[in-house]
């Protein structure tokens, strides 16, 4: 794989802020066309890694590469565009004054009306920013974004404060945009939109990469299933296949064989009851990888 | 594109009732009350109506220029314009630019419309290169209050920054001779008045109607505080705190939607 072919290659990248190291020596490689979902906790360093993608900050050791450039370069000339928080519109103006201003600004944009159609802002083109809502302004952050039509996009929590309906259409067009070869890397807390959307998932804590891989993959990675029964006394457990924690009278098993759990606890002169198997969600394996195991930083290396 | 960017930021003012109210329609009902109690001046001097006119075209032009950077550079900080920008294809010389022609832009109606004013209703005459001279030296004269309002963008927050503007522009109009004429001031103030570009930018004027050229005292000092400004507004830029993103754990993230295990 060439450098065009990967819009982002980070190389054993490392950020500290004092005695914080907020990347820690971080590998990533997201090849042209994909959309990658970066989870993680507050400060497992999400919104560091964005911000040295965008040029904004420099690592205190090894390569970022975006679009086969430095960053800054990658955003001077337009290739790569962003949602970004903490960021806002330029006051006083229309809606369709700030997507045409921003129009001019890249070297490959789209029509100014598409991309006001596209973020379903259609009927508020006249209106101030000043007077848009909360989602209303999330979607006028998209179309920017949509005007711009970049090569690769980068998007954290693009998805906050929009409705149901707005989020839809969000990434019915991210979708477009990746399948004409756009790059998008996007943060979000909502799981189930992650699950929907994203082609690949890299979850961090502490500054590093916990898990990467499909969605299906890093719900395994945290435990492929979960098994709970009721525990009526206390009573010594065989070695189970898994993680056992307890909790108002449950244990619960977060094991990746969930078949060897169930025979062995059948086998066993345990006294449990109610016992029932689930499939683990995303949310589930999520907290798994960066509780106990994302702290010591361990990396379950799978697809890619 | 720094054409059509500089046009917006000209859009937004002329949209402010505030700037229209106070940098347009004020100086000019200054003048019409001020020409027409204190309208007839005294031998050696410039009548009344010209006196005041190029007072009231410096006062308005001052306000224009700070209205247009200092309050708007700050709110933009504060609501993450700024921030969006540096994330965008455009350097930060183009915004600047953008900013300085758009403040520069903004002096340009207080300047025409009191003169204009002043001669359609108050009779003022003067030759048409006076005219000329005096609106152009007066509108380039007007740069360093331009550049003391992106100084004070970036030196204070959004809650300070239109009081402070605002006060510097009341003092320095009552003690740069605006509002009673310089000649009226005790000694002191009168040399205070001297340091003052407000004081400045109207001798260019009243010299100009006089007929006589600009003093080099007028331009010097009108160019030592466009440079110390400039330089001031150059620091405040560099120092001023970069976007908070990536510094790490953010004691209280602003996030709406933390009902996920994500945000725990």
């Amino acid at each position: 794989m060439d450098e065009t072919d990967a819009p982002i290659i980070l190389d054993r990248v490392t950020k500290r802020f004092g005695s914080l190291t907020a990347v820690d020596s971080l590998s990533l490689r997201i090849p042209r066309g994909q959309i990658v979902a970066l989870l993680g906790p507050n400060g497992a360093g999400k919104s560091t890694t964005v911000s040295l993608l965008m040029g904004l900050a420099a690592p205190d050791g090894g390569e970022v590469s975006v679009c086969g450039e430095r960053p800054g370069a990658a955003v001077s000339r337009g290739r790569v565009a962003a949602m970004l928080q903490d960021c806002g519109p330029m006051p006083g103006v229309r809606v369709a004054e700030l997507v045409e201003l921003t129009r001019r600004m890249y070297p490959a944009p789209s029509p100014t009306a598409a991309a006001i159609e596209v973020a379903g802002l259609a009927d508020m083109a006249q209106r101030r920013v000043d007077r848009l809502s909360g989602g209303q302004l999330q979607r006028l952050k998209f179309a920017l974004v949509a005007v711009a039509d970049p090569e690769l996009m980068l998007l954290d929590e693009p998805t906050v404060a929009m409705d149901v309906q707005a989020r839809a259409g969000f990434w019915s067009a991210m979708r477009t945009y990746a399948a004409a070869g756009t790059t998008i890397l996007f943060a979000s807390h909502y799981l189930d939109e992650v699950e929907r959307n994203a082609d690949r998932v890299v979850v961090m804590a502490h500054g590093r990469v916990v898990a990467d891989g499909t969605p299906d993959e890093v719900r395994a990675a945290g435990g492929a299933a979960i098994v709970r029964f009721r525990l009526p006394q206390p009573a010594a457990l065989p070695r189970l296949p898994g993680r056992v924690t307890f909790a108002d009278g449950w244990a619960r098993v977060d094991t990746a064989d969930p078949d060897l759990t169930v025979r062995m606890l059948a086998a066993s002169d345990v006294p449990w009851r109610d016992l029932r198997v689930y499939q683990t969600s995303l949310d589930e394996s999520f907290l798994a990888l960066v509780g106990t195991d994302g702290a010591d930083g361990t990396a379950k290396e799978m697809a890619s | 594109m720094t054409g059509y960017f500089a046009r917006l930021e000209c859009l937004r003012m002329l949209r402010d009732p505030r700037y229209l109210a106070l940098a347009v329609v004020a100086p000019i009902g200054f003048y019409l009350l001020f020409a027409s109690l204190f309208g007839g001046g005294m031998p050696g001097r410039l009548p009344g109506t010209v006196e005041i006119m190029v007072a009231m075209a410096a006062y308005g032009a001052i306000w224009g220029a700070l209205s247009a950077t200092g309050p708007r550079i700050a709110h933009e900080r504060a609501g993450g314009w700024l921030q969006q920008l540096q994330a965008m294809p455009v350097a930060a010389r183009q915004v600047m630019a953008a900013k300085l022609a758009a403040g520069m832009t903004v002096t340009l109606p207080a300047l025409v419309l009191v003169c204009l004013t002043a001669a359609v209703v108050k009779g003022v005459r003067l030759d048409t290169w006076q005219w000329a001279t005096l609106l152009a030296v007066m509108w380039v004269g007007s740069l360093p209050f331009v550049v003391m309002g992106v100084a004070i963008g970036f030196v204070v927050g959004a809650e300070a920054a239109f009081p402070l503007s605002y006060g510097l522009y009341m003092a320095m109009a009552a003690l740069g001779g605006l509002w009673v004429p310089p000649a009226q001031l005790p000694a002191a103030l009168r040399q205070l008045a001297g340091a003052l570009p407000s004081y400045r930018l109207a001798d260019l004027g009243w010299r100009i109607a006089a007929g006589s050229a600009p003093s080099a005292a007028d331009v010097a000092i009108l160019a030592a505080w466009t440079a110390g400004l400039g330089l001031l507004a150059a620091l405040a830029y560099r120092r001023r705190p970069r976007r908070r993103l990536g510094s790490g754990p953010r004691p209280g993230p602003r996030r709406r939607h933390a009902s996920s295990p994500a945000a725990a």
